[in-house]
């Protein structure tokens, strides 16, 4: 850990507070992301881990706090500035949120077609390097989001979120929906993408075998608060209450 | 009792001020959507296939609507007028209704049924899917890949849907009072054209650009606006096809009181 933080903050969180309305949903919430980690955040349904990631990205704005991306305050950030920002993370949502209108590799090339200005037959064979990657074929370019599984689609918010090389990876509950086999093959390409990008990822989970998977570092969210920060394989000489629940809903054998 | 009347104006504050407030969001909404569509780029795409779905695909069901009421205008109105010199006063009654009235209101309730909805339930949907939210972090503005296209294609076709409408229409009436009327082809024609005032032709189509307007921005507005999953979705479908058809059949008495009463 040490030698890790050495290196540069790539995202810092300070003193983070969001309302809805009069309800509190986080309070002054603190944590780092450095250089070429990967940060789990894990919390019970509802405890506002969407709610932080759509905050880093800006998507809600908290009524306290600072957010600093590369070192950039992101709050009240110009949209134009904001737009460039935004060009460095790769995101998937908690249901892929594929765009039904457009076929697999229209999605998938969304973000640099955006840039580049792609030829159809330069953005198929584009997007077809990507999801070859990613372990799927040639044959589902041409279909839609509703015509493949949950677990393809998966893939392809992977897909989508890497195609434009970001150094920053966020992804939001990334095997929520998947049995327990397609989700752990969406952690490996998670690991795997994280390390050929050379990114820096935060994954919002509940799933503690995807934690012991793809973190090096994990932070529990509890009662609107971080209620423990550590490594994975510290959990389990965590005395932490919520920790300790965590630990019970999976085999301890997965953090030896 | 005292506390039974506050609650009761409380209540009625609230939706006072929660319509009020919608009002006031809306306005932003179309500020907002008018200054991303005059602004590049603008996604030709987007555009070329709101025009197909809009112009195109609206083409039947308008014209079918405004035949069979310009039929039903004819076939009115010599009932009314058979004292009098039905030629010239059936032909200018259709002529008036469809070009002033009948053509725009009919096209744009049409629009508004057939497009409305699945402006608001597209957009609705990519809302609770978060597609909107995913758009937004890929380097895209939703409001000009999404909607500046949906409001420039209905601005663009609703105008055409009604010119288009309007000569189905007189064809309608036409066709009543030559074959079913036996009325004189050429008297007809020539009182049709006698009374083809270029300023009813432009009442119409202001008439239609403003409910192209407004039923663009009201379906994008309840679509964006969507909460709640699938009941959302539905809610944003009915609200926006019947506060359309509300604002068309409004609109169109304000814009003739005001402008060419």
């Amino acid at each position: 850990m040490d030698s890790l933080h050495t290196k540069k903050k790539i995202i810092k969180v300070r003193n983070l507070t969001k309302k809805f309305n009069e309800k509190i949903i986080l309070k002054n919430i603190n944590f780092d992301l450095y250089e070429g980690e990967s940060l789990a955040i894990i919390g019970a349904s509802g405890s506002g881990k969407s709610v932080l990631l759509k905050n880093i990205i800006g998507l809600l704005k908290p009524e306290i706090g600072s957010i600093k991306i590369n070192n950039v305050e992101t709050i009240n950030l110009s949209r134009s500035k904001r737009e460039n920002l935004l060009l460095e993370l790769g995101i998937t949502f908690q249901h892929g949120a594929l765009f039904d209108s457009l076929t697999i590799w229209e999605n998938v090339i969304f973000k640099i077609q955006r840039i580049k200005k792609l030829t159809k037959i330069d953005g198929q064979k584009h997007a077809l390097d990507i999801i070859k990657n990613l372990g799927l074929g040639p044959d589902i370019l041409n279909l839609y989001p509703s015509e493949i599984s949950g677990g393809m689609q998966k893939r392809i918010a992977i897909a989508r979120a890497i195609s434009s090389d970001p150094s920053i990876l966020l992804f939001d509950e990334p095997t929520s929906g998947l049995d327990p086999v397609t989700g752990s093959v969406i952690d490996e390409l998670i690991v795997k993408s994280v390390k050929r990008l050379g990114a820096s990822a935060i994954t919002i989970t509940h799933d503690m075998a995807s934690v012991s998977r793809i973190a090096d570092k994990v932070i529990l969210i509890d009662d609107q608060t971080v209620s423990w920060t550590g490594k994975p394989n510290e959990m389990l000489k965590s005395n932490n209450a919520k920790v300790q629940q965590f630990i019970k809903a999976l085999n301890p054998k997965l953090f030896k | 009792m005292k506390k039974t009347i506050l609650n009761i104006l409380g209540s009625i504050g609230y939706t006072c001020i929660r319509f009020l407030s919608q009002i006031g969001n809306f306005f932003i909404f179309c500020i907002s959507s008018v200054f991303w569509a005059i602004r590049p780029p603008w996604y030709l795409k987007q555009i070329h296939s709101q025009i197909i779905d809009i112009g195109y695909f609206s083409l039947p069901v308008v014209g079918l609507t405004t035949f069979f009421s310009g039929m039903v205008l004819a076939l009115q109105t010599s009932i009314g007028f058979s004292e009098f010199n039905s030629e010239s006063t059936v032909a200018r009654v259709v002529l008036t209704s469809i070009t002033k009235e009948l053509g725009p209101v009919l096209t744009g309730l049409m629009v508004a049924g057939r497009v409305g909805a699945k402006m608001a339930a597209e957009i609705a949907t990519m809302k609770v899917t978060e597609q909107i939210d995913a758009l937004g972090t890929l380097g895209t503005r939703p409001m000009q890949y999404l909607i500046a296209p949906k409001l420039i294609a209905s601005l663009i076709c609703v105008p055409f849907l009604v010119l288009i409408g309007n000569t189905i229409g007189i064809l309608g009436g036409y066709v009543i009072a030559i074959y079913k009327l036996d009325f004189n082809p050429d008297l007809y024609l020539y009182a049709t054209i006698e009374h083809l005032y270029w300023i009813d032709v432009v009442q119409g189509l202001v008439k239609a650009a403003i409910f192209g307007f407004l039923i663009s921005m009201l379906s994008c507005y309840f679509g964006y606006n969507a909460s709640r999953g699938a009941e959302g979705v539905g809610y944003a479908t009915t609200s926006a096809v019947v506060t359309s058809s509300v604002m068309i059949l409004t609109s169109t008495y304000i814009i003739t009181a005001l402008f060419f009463g």
